[in-house]
């Protein structure tokens, strides 16, 4: 992830979402977009633009399953 | 191109945009804002998300709102094309079709 | 002249303790006609513990309550949230704690 210039806190620890992002990595997470669709999934990678790569990824839509998807890119400025 | 450093990880997904380049020539299925969604072979990509698709199928979910009753009917539109361009900004979600 | 306070070292303040978080609400509401939003279930607010954000006020929140505009609440233990809808930040967490 690119960096954030100055955190103010300073070094990228686990608190800043920086720090936060690069410690869940792996991890099973549940990304909610602005419009309210949830995916569900492992979190592969994540970019400086918060675009986010799942795997094994569930798209819920109003608390319901809709899709399954092997490997997920959700791009990032959709909140 | 980057094939060099490609071999070199163990896991080729570092960033999410190498799942995009991973599914290059591929078909891959892509959800668009506004209830639209393609499939179709990527030939090119950009940082953008910026899309070329070929042999694309495109569904577009229509709410019909009807007057008497509070029951929205939705139905689906499908339509056919031989190559597309997809600006970025309207893409959410890539997925390469298994 | 007293020392002004930047926003931004207002919310570097509150690091640590609770805070509530407005979104910004209108982007949403004109999308509710949309299929994936037949019950309007949009974000709406969020209060939580801060432990940090970043430039573009992306934020870690802790123990945090989700509520929309439905008045639904859900419980997260950790989230991200992403600085680009917030619409508004309150040192101090909800009035009536819901924590």
């Amino acid at each position: 992830m690119s960096a954030p210039a100055a955190a103010s806190n300073g070094a990228a620890d686990a608190r800043d979402p920086s720090g936060f992002l690069s410690e869940i990595i792996g991890a099973p997470v549940t990304v909610k977009l602005n419009s309210g669709v949830v995916y569900k999934g492992e979190l592969q990678s994540v970019d400086g633009y918060m675009n986010i790569a799942l795997e094994q990824t569930k798209e819920y839509v109003d608390g319901k399953m809709r899709r399954n998807y092997g490997d997920a890119f959700v791009r990032g400025n959709n909140g | 191109m980057a094939e060099a450093e490609e071999a070199g990880g163990a896991n080729p997904v570092n960033e999410p945009l190498d799942l995009v380049r991973l599914s290059l020539n591929e078909v891959v299925f892509v959800k668009l804002r506004g209830d639209r969604e393609l499939k179709g072979r990527l030939h090119a990509y950009d940082s953008h998300c910026n899309l070329v698709l070929g042999e694309v199928e495109e569904t577009v979910y229509v709410v019909d709102e009807e007057e008497d009753n509070d029951e929205d009917n939705v139905r689906t539109v499908k339509k056919q094309s031989e190559m597309l361009f997809v600006r970025g900004d309207s893409v959410v979600l890539i997925s390469p079709q298994q | 002249m007293a020392s002004q306070l930047l926003p931004l070292e207002l919310i570097d303040r509150c690091v640590g303790s609770r805070i509530w978080v407005i979104m910004k609400g209108d982007k949403g509401m004109h999308h509710a006609h949309m299929l994936e939003q037949t019950s309007i279930d949009l974000i709406a607010e969020f209060s939580g513990t801060l432990l940090g954000f970043d430039d573009f006020v992306n934020m870690v929140l802790e123990d945090v309550t989700e509520h929309d505009y439905s008045g639904a609440q859900t419980k997260l233990p950790k989230i991200l949230l992403n600085g680009n809808n917030i619409c508004m930040l309150i040192p101090g967490g909800m009035p009536d704690g819901d924590e």
